[in-house]
């Protein structure tokens, strides 16, 4: 299925010029790699460009330097090679769960998958059969987030992106969500690039964490989770009680308040000479 | 709670158990939701209100019957005019002109606004053209639209199709931006070209605001219908109201107008019916 190549990301850097401020620069100097069958997790402060990295991932966003692509193409634009979930609700109000799934292959014109019953397979998937027929305002958001995944599972990317997908769901909607789209990411071995500001989601999904530092985002550490190998896969409470994790855990709250101090910076300067 | 209630019937003299405290009801609040049959209840009562208030004043002698007719009279005149004086091809005329003229507007302004909406370059290249359109005055254009139309059909339908499309366009690109970005990009990743995007996405999400759209400027059309009836025509609704005028038979000019009422609000009920009909995922959400 994959040429063995995965995503790469050489050097991307974006600035952002809006007409007549200086110039803010997002992204500087971003280099990654993510191999085909790997789960990572862009993890950060808020203003560190993480989802702008990932809009440039889907071509939805031009980088001002650097280049990106994905198993050996060059990223020119959106494609249907990279899926992207929303952390706002994206299922089309107008159409039903079942046809909201098939859409993707409707509009490429992928009849062969649609034969194969793809629409019927990741809905069983999500666990939506009950409410293929539906309208997605008679569902529960975490429901349409849902289908939102099914959907884009169902068109076959080669990567799946995902923003911050569970920030709007309660905790206990969000744990379940989680523990499915791991099911099912490891059934099909799907590359996933998920966006997360959650130190325990970004444990718990990924197999690497990129942790990328604010104003302007950098990749500041490459954190391989390793340990995850010795706890049985998906199992919250053993991974929780490791005592690996607990040390990155720790780890990564001490980079997420120095990212705190260097932003409040200006602010306490301007607190000592007042 | 058989039983309570059993006892509180038997044994009227016991002290009565305090009342579960309920909320406050009032006859007027903010965010009330009312069942259709409030809801007719309630047009009904608008409805016969001030048809005995009309009643009231044309009776108490503040002027002649002649020149102010209660609602018996227009009544009585709606029904002559009817059966006596062919008033329906009147009618069907004003109806015809309505729904050509209103069919090119939306011809006209539907792809004009779907693309205004959809792409900047285009708004920017029509909005301030269309923009200082609108504010032209459609009645300004009867002079010129007699002088190359005449008098026929046609100069009515252009008048009808002047004092609607500009607005037309301008609201339906405001509905077409309404959709979110995020539904767009969704497709864009989900592999959507532009066209593809534009009509399954953009488009579609737009449908109903469109239709809400033409329900409210429809109203419009029929404003205007009167002008353009009200010159140079022989049949239709304004061309009998003026007749009236020289006769002045009041009962009948009257009968006019509530047969332009009764048809706008036939047209507004048809086109809630198709909402309700099309946008089944909309029930609730919009109650209009």
């Amino acid at each position: 299925m994959h040429n063995g190549s995965g995503l790469i990301i050489e050097n991307a850097g974006k600035t952002f010029r809006a007409g007549g401020r200086d110039p803010r620069v997002a992204l500087e100097g971003v280099s990654l790699h993510l191999p085909p069958g790997r789960v990572g997790v862009l993890l950060g402060p808020s203003g560190c460009g993480k989802s702008t990295l990932l809009r440039m991932v889907a071509g939805l966003e031009e980088p001002t330097t650097g280049a990106l692509s994905l198993n050996g193409r060059p990223v020119t634009g959106p494609g249907r090679d990279r899926g992207m979930v929303f952390q706002s609700y994206t299922s089309f109000p107008w159409l039903t769960v079942r046809q909201n799934v098939a859409y993707g292959l409707k509009i490429t014109g992928d009849s062969s998958s649609l034969r194969e019953g793809a629409v019927e397979h990741f809905i069983q998937a999500v666990r939506l059969e009950d409410v293929a027929d539906a309208y997605p305002h008679e569902l529960s958001g975490g429901m349409r987030q849902r289908v939102a995944i099914a959907r884009t599972l169902a068109n076959h990317p080669e990567l799946l992106l995902m923003d911050e997908p569970f920030g709007a769901l309660d905790p206990e909607t969000r744990w379940q969500m989680q523990e499915l789209l791991l099911g099912i990411v490891r059934k099909e071995r799907t590359t996933v690039l998920l966006v997360s500001h959650d130190i325990e989601e970004a444990l718990y999904l990924g197999d690497v964490v990129f942790f990328l530092s604010s104003h302007p985002g950098r990749l500041r550490e490459v954190i391989r989770p390793d340990f995850k190998k010795e706890v049985p896969a998906g199992d919250r409470e053993a991974l929780l009680d490791h005592p690996q994790y607990r040390r990155l855990d720790m780890h990564i709250r001490r980079l997420m308040s120095e990212e705190g101090t260097t932003r409040a910076s200006p602010v306490a300067e301007a607190a000592d000479r007042g | 709670m058989t039983a309570s209630l059993r006892d509180s019937i038997t044994t009227g003299d016991a002290p009565a158990r305090p009342p579960a405290p309920a909320l406050k009801r009032r006859w007027l609040d903010f965010g009330q939701h009312l069942d259709w049959r409030r809801r007719v209840l309630l047009g009904l009562t608008g409805w016969l209100l001030f048809v005995f208030g009309w009643y009231l004043a044309a009776h108490a002698g503040l002027a002649s019957e002649r020149l102010f007719p209660g609602p018996v009279a227009v009544m009585r005149a709606l029904t002559d005019l009817f059966v006596e004086q062919g008033f329906l091809g009147d009618v069907l005329s004003s109806i015809r002109r309505i729904l050509i003229s209103f069919s090119l507007a939306v011809a006209i302004a539907l792809p004009l606004g779907l693309l205004m909406g959809a792409f900047a370059r285009i708004d920017g290249l029509l909005n301030p053209l269309l923009g200082a359109f609108r504010y032209l005055p459609a009645p300004a254009f009867i002079p010129l639209l007699l002088m190359w139309l005449g008098t026929g059909d046609s100069q009515k339908i252009a008048l009808l199709l002047i004092g609607v499309v500009f607005f037309l366009a301008i609201m339906l690109a405001d509905v077409t931006r309404q959709v979110p970005a995020a539904f767009i990009e969704t497709a864009k990743t989900l592999g959507g070209g532009r066209r593809v995007v534009l009509w399954t996405v953009v488009f579609r999400h737009s449908l109903p605001g469109y239709l809400d759209t033409c329900r409210q400027m429809l109203a419009v059309s029929w404003t205007y219908l009167v002008i353009a009836e009200i010159v140079a025509a022989t049949d239709g609704i304004g061309a009998m109201m003026m007749r009236a005028k020289r006769f002045v038979h009041v009962d009948d000019i009257m009968a006019g107008i509530v047969t332009i009422g009764l048809l706008g609000l036939a047209f507004d009920a048809l086109f809630r019916l198709v909402y309700r009909w099309r946008f089944p995922y909309l029930r609730g959400e919009h109650q209009r």
